[in-house]
């Protein structure tokens, strides 16, 4: 008993370092982060400029609601970029930097190796995610949320997150088994989980097909339970419906991940990947 | 061997390697049907190595040493054969060794780049979960030993080769492993500098007692600190023992250097004159007959100073592999 508990400990101590590790990264280029960040608002204020071109072309529309709506998209968007990417990175950035030899040598389990790049990739992402609502919303467009249950928004994020980060982990095998592409295939998974999941639109406007892939895509429910948290105001007691699915298909995918990402580890050793580029 | 802590027996790795012709027709034909080639990096070996030992592991490029290495660190699985180290299988990944090993690659860092050396110690620290105490008694007897105190607080990107090599060597060495793969640990460095590593190697070894696997194309860094030598090409071992008996093994003779009073005369009938620097020749006698030429020469000439030597380790070591390709 007293054995596992210092395992246990050993690894959260572990999994802790690995957070501090990307704490020191990210203060290091804290300034082209926030470059970074201008991009993204730049990025997001395009999207929900067509809300307000709809209505100068004669379209009918609640400009309002629907550019929190189409707001809405572009936050969880750039939220899913960020963890997505620092989970890539758990692989093509240390492979960059001739570290991955080390990494994956460290006595720490890759549970907590990356449950730690996680952990910091969903602290950074919710505040970076915080940020880019609170500017748009009210610096750029002074929208009206009188009803918005924010607290209800944070929580459906938050868990919808550990389904993220399952995935996450399966698309960080791809730099392990493809030092070359495998990065930018991430991306392809980013935008078709969000393809299929109503960024912008309801998923009803789908092809069927579409929407039978949008009832297992986390994105789908973290989008409805946000938006009906922070247009319609509906509180946590009535995210039931959303708060369910996404606990599920994160038990379901957070051990896929690992289960995958070992995979792709057993293999990059057969082969001789597990080594930096260059 | 039964308490050795690195044990390798029928050690194989071979890896699959696509090929093909030049041309854009080649390369349109293995889109569909890629041929690969089968290469053994490593083919066969074993050897084990004893607590405390020092070994090099010698080899030109591509012999197998990186390969070999990183099969006893866990990084690469084998093809077949055996691999033991502290009597753990490497590619199992038990907690328990990856804590009491180290590899130090020349040319890969472990340290972020971006950040001062000291941020990444932390780093290992936790990871390494060693004892706050012990790791600043650890981290500043290392700071101390290879005098890079004003260094470590600096980011990583801003040192130069040898100072980076210094921090890194600390940064392998903080949580005390038992065991330390070396793979060109001064590659690149100055003289000065690889000296200065050498000595640290030495010095490290014997304080904490760790047993030491040490790659190099330096010989002054076998010589400084292997007694034995395991000699590897094209996955193979061709030599496996005591430095001083490798010379012994496959050089038949030996140098003799010798300064006469009256200048460099001709000496050609004692041996084959090698090399000639003023009045300093050095000539390349059978080994058999070194003792009678040296006789002749001390009564015959002038000497001045007279040495014999086993010849250079670069010359035995090329003379190996050109024995291999002979057979």
């Amino acid at each position: 008993m007293r054995t596992t508990f210092g395992t246990m400990r050993a690894e959260l101590v572990g999994a802790g370092g690995v957070v501090e590790r990307n704490a020191y990264l990210t203060k290091r280029y804290i300034w082209w982060d926030l470059a970074w960040f201008a991009w993204t608002v730049a990025n997001t204020l395009t999207i929900v400029f067509i809300a307000k071109g709809i209505e100068a072309s004669g379209g009918q529309l609640d400009v309002n609601a629907t550019m929190t709506t189409l707001l809405i998209g572009a936050v969880v968007w750039a939220y899913l970029g960020i963890l997505f990417m620092f989970l890539m990175e758990t692989v093509a950035w240390e492979r960059w930097e001739g570290t991955i030899e080390y990494t994956f040598m460290a006595p720490l389990s890759r549970a907590m190796h990356l449950a730690g790049q996680g952990a910091f990739a969903i602290i950074y992402g919710l505040v970076r995610a915080a940020f880019l609502f609170v500017v748009c919303a009210f610096v750029f467009f002074d929208l009206s949320m009188p009803n918005a249950d924010f607290f209800a928004a944070f929580v459906v994020l938050v868990v919808s997150s550990i389904s993220f980060i399952g995935i996450g982990m399966m698309m960080s095998v791809l730099p392990l088994i493809s030092p070359e592409k495998g990065t930018q295939l991430g991306f392809v998974a980013q935008g078709t989980l969000l393809v299929v999941s109503g960024v912008y639109y309801p998923v009803e406007v789908l092809p069927q097909w579409m929407q039978w892939i949008a009832t297992v895509s986390p994105a789908t429910y973290a989008l409805d339970g946000i938006r009906e948290a922070i247009i319609e105001g509906q509180g946590l007691t009535a995210m039931w419906d959303e708060l369910w699915p996404l606990m599920i298909i994160g038990v379901v995918s957070i051990p896929l991940g690992l289960w995958i990402f070992s995979r792709g580890e057993q293999y990059a050793k057969k082969h001789g990947k597990l080594k930096r580029s260059g | 061997m039964s308490d050795a802590v690195v044990h390798v027996a029928e050690l194989r790795k071979t890896f699959d390697v696509p090929e093909r012709e030049a041309g854009l027709r080649a390369a349109t034909k293995s889109l569909v049907r890629r041929t690969t080639k089968e290469v053994r990096a490593v083919d066969g070996i074993t050897f084990d190595i004893a607590p405390g030992e020092i070994v090099g592991f010698l080899g030109p490029n591509g012999a197998g040493k990186t390969t070999t290495l990183k099969m006893l660190s866990g990084l690469l699985y084998v093809t077949s054969g055996e691999a033991r180290v502290l009597g753990h299988v490497p590619s199992k990944r038990e907690r328990e060794f990856l804590r009491r090993i180290a590899l130090v690659m020349g040319n890969r860092n472990q340290l972020q780049w971006d950040l001062p050396a000291l941020d990444s110690f932390e780093l290992n620290r936790s990871i390494y979960q060693i004892p706050r105490a012990d790791f600043f008694e650890m981290r500043d007897e290392l700071i101390e030993l290879l005098e890079i105190g004003d260094l470590v607080r600096k980011p990583v990107r801003q040192l130069s080769l040898g100072e980076r090599m210094k921090v890194e060597i600390v940064g392998s060495l903080l949580h005390r492993p038992q065991v330390l793969f070396l793979d060109e640990p001064t590659i690149g460095l100055d003289v000065t500098m690889q000296k200065r590593i050498r000595e640290f190697i030495a010095v490290y070894r014997e304080r904490h007692g760790a047993t030491v696997m040490l790659t190099s194309h330096y010989m002054a860094d076998v010589e400084a600190l292997c007694e034995r030598v395991i000699v590897i090409h094209h996955g193979r071992i061709l030599f496996d023992g005591d430095l001083s008996a490798l010379a012994g093994t496959v050089a038949a003779w030996k140098t003799i250097a010798v300064a006469l009073e009256d200048g460099a005369g001709d000496l050609s009938a004692y041996g084959e004159v090698v090399h000639r620097d003023g009045d300093l020749v050095t000539l390349r006698v059978p080994k058999a007959d070194t003792a009678r030429v040296t006789a002749r020469l001390l009564a015959e000439q002038e000497v001045l100073d007279l040495n014999v030597e086993d010849p250079p380790i670069e010359d035995v070591i090329e003379l190996v592999f050109a024995r291999e390709l002979d057979e």
